[in-house]
């Protein structure tokens, strides 16, 4: 068995370059709803741009720079802007029913993505270095050691809060909204409540 | 297209779409708004609590809090795992405590690693502290306790004058000497460094001892004045008018409820609540009922109203 023979006969079954770079739509596709998805992921652009630029200059440089608060803002708000979009998206894709048609994984994958952007967003918040980032982990350490998890993640070890919120939690939820939006692509956009009566 | 796009819109009439071009309008759109966003609102940027502002502004707040850690009173020597051996205090889901399972896996000796630790340090630069440390460790447990008894009953009473803390005459033995002396390491700003001091120096990267530290009144009141307790929302919103966290909302509602937030399990319930509540919504696509939803409210025939003005039989 030529293992990459199948790879390409299965990567080519599911997801033709019209399916990955669709050059039409069905009309049904004609609501803002669905520009939530794509504010989502430019707002996730922005913060992972944003973050780089912090990562290269270090987390204690936007306390003593202008140039420095600045990026943090920027950072900052495209968080907020991220989390706008995914409730959006989500709330949006609630009330389609995306989820018919066999599409549920679909949905379990954009919903592992918040929860793990969601503990991404702590981590942000507790590696700002001042009285926010020191209250909320206080008060997330209590939430962690009731929960059992405190020796696990460790809300008040600076170093571990740094790796995970720059390295692992992000390289999580780039890959998980890859797969998110490879699995959309493979399937197509879910058609309109009572279109087909495929509807489940 | 693949089989199963093929499948899904067989029979659907398309029109011309440009996704790149679509694509590269969003991120500019968001873009701008962001570089608005920064430039108009910026972000908060608090300085944090220090034991030295602490120390400066409040001095007998600060002995107040030195003094429990000293006489083992406070409420983090009693906190339990996974920085004591109280597994009774861990919180507790329908009897099953979870810190207990991992133990004391971040062992913190308050009066050892916040007082008497820092203080040996002093005492290598400082003969008073020395000679206190030396008699306050040779004497019996009793007369320990009565010192530190004395002293702590005391700074009820205590004046600041000139930045002295001036207690009335009373059988404290070396306490004041010793407490003074970690009045000084904290207003000199070496509290943190000494707290935070390990085997790797000279490099931190755990603050644990030294955020631990200052837990508990101090903090709160802080938070208090800035309506961040988790009565007030906690933290879900940042220091000024700046939106934090709001989308953990759902978690800092649930310390509102008052069953909950005056519990003694409050974090336990609140974070199995939010649990559940995920795992409701992970699988609501296969809850007979619940997946109906969306059917039942019909919003989706404003979502699609185009769609079902052109094929009104859909």
């Amino acid at each position: 068995m030529n293992v990459t023979r199948r790879a390409q006969q299965w990567i080519g079954r599911s997801l033709s370059m019209e399916d990955a770079l669709p050059t039409q739509m069905p009309t049904y596709v004609n609501s803002v709803v669905y520009l939530f998805g794509a504010l989502t992921l430019a707002a996730l652009g922005m913060l992972i741009a944003t973050g780089v630029i912090i990562a290269i200059f270090g987390p204690g440089w936007w306390h003593v720079s202008r140039v420095g608060h600045f990026v943090n803002s920027l950072h900052f708000w495209s968080a907020q802007t991220f989390f706008l979009g995914v409730l959006l998206h989500m709330i949006g894709k609630f009330f389609m029913a995306a989820w018919r048609g066999g599409r549920w994984p679909t949905w379990a994958v954009g919903m592992i993505t918040l929860g793990i952007a969601v503990f991404s967003g702590l981590t942000g918040f507790i590696l700002q270095a001042n009285w926010d980032s020191q209250w909320i982990a206080g008060q997330a350490k209590d939430a962690m050691n009731a929960l059992g998890v405190g020796p696990i993640v460790n809300t008040m070890n600076t170093g571990q809060m740094l790796t995970l919120h720059v390295a692992v939690l992000p390289l999580f939820v780039v890959c998980l909204v890859g797969i998110h939006l490879l699995i959309v692509r493979h399937e197509g956009p879910v058609r309109p409540i009572g279109s087909e009566e495929r509807d489940s | 297209m693949s089989a199963r796009s093929e499948a899904n819109l067989r029979g659907v009439p398309m029109k011309p779409y440009d996704l790149l071009r679509e694509g590269l309008v969003v991120i500019a759109v968001v873009s701008v708004v962001i570089v608005l966003l920064a430039a108009v609102f910026g972000s908060p940027d608090y300085p944090p609590l220090t034991a030295q502002e602490v120390a400066r502004k409040q001095p007998v707040a600060y002995l107040k809090l030195v003094t429990e850690y000293l006489a083992g009173t406070s409420d983090l020597q009693t906190y339990g795992p996974p920085y004591t051996k109280n597994p009774e205090n861990a919180q507790r889901l329908f009897g099953i405590a979870p810190a207990n399972v991992l133990g004391v896996a971040i062992p913190i000796d308050a009066r050892q690693d916040f007082v008497l630790k820092p203080l040996a340090e002093l005492a290598v630069i400082r003969p008073t502290v020395k000679d206190a440390l030396g008699q306050f460790q040779t004497a019996a447990d009793s007369v320990r306790a009565s010192w530190i008894k004395n002293y702590s009953a005391a700074l009820d009473s205590a004046h600041v004058v000139d930045q002295s803390v001036q207690l009335p005459a009373g059988h404290y033995g070396p306490v004041p000497v010793l407490m003074d002396g970690m009045l000084d390491v904290a207003r000199a700003g070496f509290m943190e460094g000494a707290l935070d001091a390990g085997s790797r120096q000279p490099y931190a990267l755990d603050n644990t001892k030294a955020l631990l530290f200052l837990q508990g009144d101090v903090e709160s009141q802080v938070a208090g004045a800035l309506d961040m307790q988790g009565g007030q929302w906690g933290i879900s919103h940042e220091t000024g008018n700046y939106p934090g966290a709001w989308w953990l909302w759902p978690y800092t509602f649930l310390y509102q409820v008052p069953v909950i937030g005056n519990s003694p399990n409050a974090d336990a319930l609140a974070g199995a609540i939010v649990g559940l509540f995920f795992v409701l919504l992970l699988f609501l696509p296969l809850i007979p009922g619940l997946n109906r939803l969306p059917q039942a409210l019909k919003v989706y025939r404003v979502i699609w109203r185009d769609w079902y003005r052109e094929h009104p039989g859909s």
